[in-house]
């Protein structure tokens, strides 16, 4: 295994983009080809913020440090820029796009990877598709409904799943994919993970949840805690036990500043 | 009584400069210079015809013959001011109002008592006869009173209401007073063909809380009689106001209402217009949102039957960013009655953030009863979620047979089910005594269907 | 909130159909309206005295009718109308051979892709230039079996009884200002008839092009469509662009006779210059079923409400309407579905995008008439807007006169959103390529009724193909 870190985020700082309010106060994380990271914290912590700014949301504004992807520099990178270079972040509250079928997205997406002269094969992609619905044991005509519009929160997050499986991202964000999920809608996202992780070991994940119960189906090499914008601690799994035994209330007592 | 009507006759102006005139007599300067401003504004105003889209439905000019009304006067006559003996019917509903943090009574266009309680005194809440207030010249009422609310330059009526008011309603809470218990207006209207113009002006200082209603009652006419308000509440920063009319005249009562309030920042300015008696109603409601953080949810109910005519003109005008609108207007139409909603909702430029919505849905259950239903958009900021719906329909057949299978007659489970449909208005403003009012007048009014 | 170029990059405002043709025209009435205008139109066309007759008295009912109040801004029109060239005779006569049509008008349309239409998907074609039909034609096997595709003159002449019967039935001169001027200079247009039970299973298409600066064109198209036939008819418009404004004012008359289907489809693609007023309307009786597709996505101003009179029992109306006003545009569009008979059914679905300084209105009315019994009628208006500037206004009136009656109207306005937008960047797309893919899916509940050629022909238009052109 490649020992170059796939991701380097070093004293990251950021703000919400039309306020003064500063949420990420200097985030260090490096994670390599092949690892799964699980990044826990309170409500507020920042956790989902870092992931949002991993992927370019135009509502945060980063203030200072800097994030590398292989050795590219994401944050001078637009939102698409970084997709296409290998970054995905599966949405805590996917957006509805009425109209839309996930086929025709996927399509328009793959589409847009590829060079000017290039083509996509209408059959290459729609064997892709369904190798990709098989593999994650899903309905064919599931491709065919509106993006996520008039979905249940399980079928969201199935389709941010299928997107992932297609798109096979070098590296997947998982923003809090695993709130507000009944435990049916948890195993899909694991399994899910687990399924594509298995195929390519090479792919790194980085989690980011406010529960340790995802723990219980995804096991990370790494888990780390956030509070109040930063990385206050870091360890094997062996923490997100410890948390789950003491609760957030502890880290946030120790590390207010 | 036959004396008393003709001496009545002798006395009561028609609507004319005179009766203007006579209305001032006893007006500070400014009063009496903005009355005579309304009265030519009126002149020149032409009387509001069904080519005007906003009349469409209501022919006015076969439906009130303002040359037939003599203007009231609760001063003029005998039998009026204060000692007065109440009739029944205002009596009654008074009786169900004691739980009012304040009460006042107006009859024929006139307030004849006015009581708060002590304690609000003391915290500086004022409620007062508009025409006493007025001759007191209070600043704010100079500042306010037919200007920036509902100023005679607004229509036809609203410039007549400006020149000719009787009396009314002067409120205001002082900042950050919260009136728990709500404050209550009482009015009886007793003269046939009587034309009565009376006046609210509710002022809700910064962070101040009130809910008021309003009530109007009076015996069935055999000729038409007017009754016409113009309603001006201003909601200053974070003030919560809830201001509810119920219209409870008798036949022959012709009822025009202006209302408008202005909802500056974070405030809510809730309102209700619940419209249930008179031949025929009509009420303009202009909602302002003039600061970010402003809401209004807007309630409307109404129940016709025989051949009552109601229309709701309604606005939302969202002149400030970031504020919230959400309106409700609901009828049900029996006999050969008619119900009109004319609505619209206006985003003006600059607007964004804007969240506001507008619902009519109408029930028929005759034959002959008519619903007319006019929700318009106009929009000129893009990032706004604003929606609106229409529906006209009839009893619902499987709720009807469901409730029927449970041994519910059809009358019963055709009432149960229009007071279900109407019901849901009064969920959103659950405001003790006003629920079970207007439920009652509704049960009562459902014996006949 | 997308960016500027991103926007431009849309594409949504290039017109490519701007070209002038130099084509001399024959004959041409001098600028301006009066009767001896009316005379000479009339005469031009060697009409019986009859027709004269009602064209001197729609005019005095034009004359007598003020400009209307609402909807788009008309307060430059009566200039623009004194102006105007209410007849302009490009050929001497009408050709049913493209071999016979002067080259540089037959070019005109080879330019806009007809002559290979009609070749490949078309059952008729009719192409009108300014004033005029210039070429008709329909295959023969329909014409075997009865079916009239012509030009409304030919149908005047040739079928004087079928033409006098309907001919100013369902829009009389009366019904408003614009058809009773059209009622009084109408010229060119189709003279359509299906005979019973007759199903066309390909399209007629009749194709619109103003040439001339200046000019008014009134097309006058009248169809019936006999018991249990099934047809479908698609009109598409273009002009020049031109400093100067122009008018196009159509009066479409549509009889759908019991258990008929009728379609008709509008893809108006006017240039920024030109006033597009049109009236539409189709008795639908018993067991009918009459549908409006209607696209606008040229012109300078538009009001148009495509409707359906549902006359018998059954009888069933649709529209869909589909608007775009870019810059300086206003689309003021909607439809009218009148239930005068029991049980029938209606439903109007609108979608409008507003971008730049564009503005959409939609108009539209529901009238159930007492006795209408068990009348369903259910409306959608949804409007996309794309920048601050933008406009959109819905004005919807339902006069329910019917206890039975079931009504339902919904709208809602949305822009394109943030998160959709980042959402789509996510997953790899061009700030360009997720706006398109947006818009698209906005009006993909209606680009899906298109046949495919003009959905094509539509996401063309409205450059909803974006797919690797931009980027």
């Amino acid at each position: 295994m490649d020992n170059a870190p796939i991701l380097n985020v070093a004293a990251l700082r950021a703000k919400v983009a039309d306020e003064d309010l500063e949420i990420l106060k200097g985030v260090d994380l490096t994670i390599k080809p092949g690892e799964i990271h699980a990044i826990m914290g309170p409500n507020g912590s920042g956790k989902s913020t870092l992931a949002k700014v991993i992927a370019g949301h135009p509502a945060y504004e980063p203030t200072g440090g800097s994030v590398y992807f292989g050795g590219e520099d994401l944050l001078d990178m637009e939102p698409d820029e970084r997709a296409q270079a290998g970054v995905f972040m599966a949405f805590q509250y996917p957006v509805e796009i009425p109209g839309v079928s996930i086929a025709n997205f996927l399509r328009t997406a793959l589409r847009a990877r590829l060079e000017e002269d290039e083509e996509l094969d209408l059959f290459d992609f729609q064997e892709l598709l369904m190798d990709r619905m098989e593999l994650l044991e899903m309905d064919p005509s599931f491709a065919q409904r509106p993006v996520n519009d008039g979905f249940s929160g399980g079928e969201k997050k199935r389709n941010e799943i299928l997107q992932m499986a297609v798109l096979k991202p070098s590296l997947a964000v998982m923003d809090e994919t695993d709130s507000g999920l009944d435990i049916d809608a948890l195993k899909i996202v694991a399994n899910g993970v687990n399924t594509l992780k298995r195929e390519s070991p090479g792919k790194s994940v980085l989690l980011i949840t406010h529960y340790q119960r995802i723990l219980n189906h995804i096991s990370p090499d790494v888990v780390h805690v956030m509070v109040d914008g930063r990385i206050v601690e870091s360890g094997g799994p062996e923490v997100a036990l410890e948390l789950e035994a003491r609760g957030y209330e502890e880290y946030r007592k120790a590390h207010a500043a | 009584m036959s004396q008393a009507a003709a001496v009545h006759k002798r006395t009561a102006p028609v609507i004319g400069r005179a009766a203007v005139v006579e209305t001032a007599t006893t007006d500070p300067p400014w009063l009496r210079a903005r009355r005579d401003e309304a009265w030519s504004i009126y002149q020149a105003t032409p009387m509001p015809s069904t080519r005007s889209e906003e009349w469409r439905y209501t022919d006015l000019a076969r439906k009130l013959r303002l040359d037939e009304l003599v203007v009231a006067d609760g001063d003029r006559g005998p039998g009026a001011g204060a000692g007065t003996v109440l009739p029944d019917a205002l009596r009654q509903t008074m009786d169900q109002d004691r739980d009012g943090a304040g009460r006042i009574v107006e009859v024929d266009g006139k307030v004849v008592s006015v009581e708060l309680d002590e304690s609000l005194a003391r915290q500086g809440v004022e409620l007062a006869s508009l025409r006493d207030a007025a001759r007191q010249g209070d600043g704010d009422i100079q500042r306010l009173l037919a200007t920036e609310a509902v100023p005679a330059s607004d229509g036809k009526f609203p410039a007549l209401n400006a020149a000719l008011w009787s009396d009314g309603v002067f409120l205001r809470i002082p900042r950050g007073v919260h009136v728990e218990r709500p404050i209550r207006l009482s009015r009886w209207v007793s003269r046939p063909g009587n034309a009565t113009f009376t006046r609210i002006l509710i002022v809700a200082e910064t962070s101040s809380r009130l809910s008021f209603v309003e009530e109007i009652l009076s015996p069935d006419f055999d000729r038409t009689t007017l009754v016409n308000s113009a309603v001006e509440v201003f909601a200053r920063g974070g003030a919560q106001v809830q201001y509810v009319s119920l219209q409870r005249l008798g036949h022959g009562g012709f009822y025009l209402a202006n209302q408008r309030t202005l909802a500056e920042r974070d405030s809510t300015l809730d309102t209700l217009n619940v419209a249930l008696g008179g031949s025929v109603g009509r009420v303009d409601l202009n909602a302002r949102l003039l600061g970010p953080g402003a809401n209004s949810d807007m309630l409307g109910l109404y129940f016709g039957d025989t051949e009552q005519h109601f229309d709701f003109n309604t606005s939302q005008d969202h002149v400030s960013p970031s504020a919230h609108s959400d309106l409700l207007y609901k009828g049900a139409l029996d006999g050969s009655a008619r119900g009109v909603f004319r609505g619209i909702i206006r985003v003006h430029e600059g607007a964004q953030g804007t969240d506001a919505y507008q619902t009519n849905r109408n029930l028929i259950l005759s034959d002959d009863a008519i619903a007319t239903s006019l929700p318009n958009l106009e929009i000129e900021a893009d990032d706004v979620r604003c929606s609106h719906g229409a529906t006209v329909g009839q009893l619902d057949a499987e709720a009807l047979f469901y409730l029927m299978s449970r041994g519910l007659t059809r009358g019963k489970a055709e009432r149960l089910v229009v007071l279900g449909f109407l019901g849901e208005v009064l969920a959103r403003l659950p405001m003790g005594g006003v629920v079970e009012k207007v439920t009652n007048a509704i049960v009562a009014k459902l014996r006949n269907v | 909130m997308p960016s500027n170029e991103v926007i431009q990059g849309l594409g949504l405002d290039d017109y490519k159909f701007g070209f002038v043709t130099d084509s001399e025209p024959v004959f041409r009435t001098r600028p301006g309206l009066d009767a001896e205008i009316v005379e000479q139109i009339s005469a031009r066309k060697d009409e019986p005295e009859w027709m004269l007759k009602r064209r001197l008295k729609a005019l005095r009912i034009y004359e007598s009718k003020p400009m209307p109040k609402w909807g788009g801004d008309l307060s430059e029109l009566e200039d623009t109308l004194r102006q105007t060239y209410f007849y302009v005779k490009p050929q001497e006569q009408m050709e049913r051979s493209w071999d016979d049509v002067p080259e540089s008008i037959k070019e005109t349309f080879e330019r806009l892709g007809i002559p290979e239409a009609e070749r490949k998907i078309l059952a008729g074609v009719g192409a009108q230039y300014d004033s005029e039909m210039v070429y008709h034609s329909l295959k023969e096997e329909w014409e075997a079996k009865g079916v009239i595709f012509d030009s409304i003159e030919d149908g005047l002449k040739n079928h004087p009884e079928l033409f006098r019967k309907h001919f100013g039935t369902v829009i009389p001169a009366a019904d408003n200002k614009f058809a009773a001027l059209n009622s009084a200079v109408w010229s060119g247009g189709s003279f359509v008839y299906i005979p019973r039970g007759v199903e066309l299973e390909t399209p007629l298409q009749a194709y619109f092009r103003v040439n001339q600066e200046r000019l008014g064109q009134f097309e006058r198209t009248l169809i019936i469509a006999d018991e249990g036939s099934r047809a479908h008819y698609i009109e598409g418009c273009t002009a020049p662009v031109y400093s100067t404004d122009s008018f196009h004012s159509g009066v479409i008359e549509i009889v759908v006779n019991r258990n008929a289907y009728f379609r008709y489809t509008t893809i108006q693609n006017w240039s920024n210059n030109m006033y597009n007023l049109v009236t539409q309307r189709a008795l639908v009786n018993q067991g009918a079923h009459m549908e409006w597709l209607d696209g606008n996505l040229g012109s300078k101003l538009t009001m148009k409400y495509p409707s359906c009179y549902l006359m018998g029992e059954r009888a069933h109306g649709e529209i869909l309407s589909i608007a775009y006003a870019g810059d300086g545009q206003h689309q003021d569009t909607g439809g009218k579905v009148i239930h005068v008979a029991p049980n029938t059914s209606s439903s109007i679905v609108s979608k409008s995008i507003s971008k730049g300084t564009g503005r959409s209105s939609y108009r539209g009315l529901c009238k159930v008439y007492d006795g209408a019994a068990n009348a369903r009628s259910n409306v959608e208006c949804d409007a996309l807007l794309i920048n601050e500037t933008s406009r959109t206004d819905t004005f919807p009136y339902i006069e329910i006169d019917e206890k039975s009656a079931t009504v339902g109207h919904e709208a809602t306005v949305s822009k394109v959103g943030d998160e959709q937008l980042f959402y789509l960047m996510s997953r790899g797309m061009d700030e360009a390529e997720a706006m398109a893919l947006i818009v698209r899916g906005f009006i993909e509940p209606i680009a899906k009724e298109l046949p495919l050629e003009y959905a094509v022909e539509l996401n063309r238009l409205i450059e909803m193909e974006m797919e690797g052109s931009v980027g």
